[in-house]
């Protein structure tokens, strides 16, 4: 399975970014959103999946934000 | 720089990307024979918001930035694609293109030869077509989506 992301960062003060990965993303995990990295703070499902696809909404926060959250 | 990536690596890595969902391995091998994989370094630009198209590219590593008046609006990495607009409606490029990674690979098709495949061969063609609008549609959720967090 493929997962098609579309990650949001959290404030609208960063762009977010699309990527196809091979894991299915969770809370807490690290990720690289162009040059920056954050945690992932919330996942759902955007779409059913489809022809080996699972498509996927991320919303991430800065570091610092999540650890005095 | 042009890389080299043999045939059996570009179709195992194209079954990976939505845009070509549905497609044979022998029909992957054919788009693959059209594509050129080419490796950036961080900051190289594809192409400049404005200017006429004539290629579209996948990520193959690596992360590019899509820059509209010189505000990035979203990073593109593995698996995706741009530059298809100019597939759908031959206008200007909406956006520059900018690398972000060093080492980011890209296929680069030709949206002459990609066309005049679609035509040959309209089993892939509608395939392509139905995966650009399905793409597209992707986009514009993420966007949505985007935005109504900020």
């Amino acid at each position: 399975m493929i997962y098609k992301v579309s990650y949001v960062v959290q404030g609208g003060d960063f762009p977010g970014a699309i990527k196809n990965e091979t894991e299915m993303p969770t809370i807490g995990m690290r990720v690289r959103v162009g040059p920056r990295f954050f945690r992932v703070v919330e996942v759902y499902e955007m779409m059913p999946p489809r022809d080996g696809f699972q498509f996927i909404h991320v919303v991430v926060a800065a570091e610092h934000e999540v650890a005095f959250s | 720089m042009e890389n080299a990536i043999n045939l059996t690596d570009s179709v195992t890595l194209f079954q990976q990307i939505e845009l070509f969902g549905g497609l044979s391995s022998a029909q992957l091998e054919r788009i693959a024979l059209l594509s050129i994989c080419e490796a950036y370094m961080n900051e190289a630009v594809i192409f400049l918001q404005a200017s006429h198209p004539d290629a579209m590219y996948i990520v193959a590593e690596g992360q590019v930035a899509v820059i509209v008046d010189d505000i990035p609006t979203v990073y593109l990495g593995r698996g995706q694609v741009f530059g298809e607009m100019a597939l759908v409606d031959s206008g200007v490029r909406s956006a520059t293109i900018q690398v972000v990674d060093d080492g980011t690979l890209l296929y680069r098709l030709s949206i002459n030869k990609f066309l005049a495949l679609c035509q040959e061969d309209t089993a892939i063609g509608f395939l392509l077509m139905r995966n650009i609008a399905k793409d597209l549609s992707f986009k514009l959720r993420h966007r949505h989506l985007d935005s109504s967090d900020s």
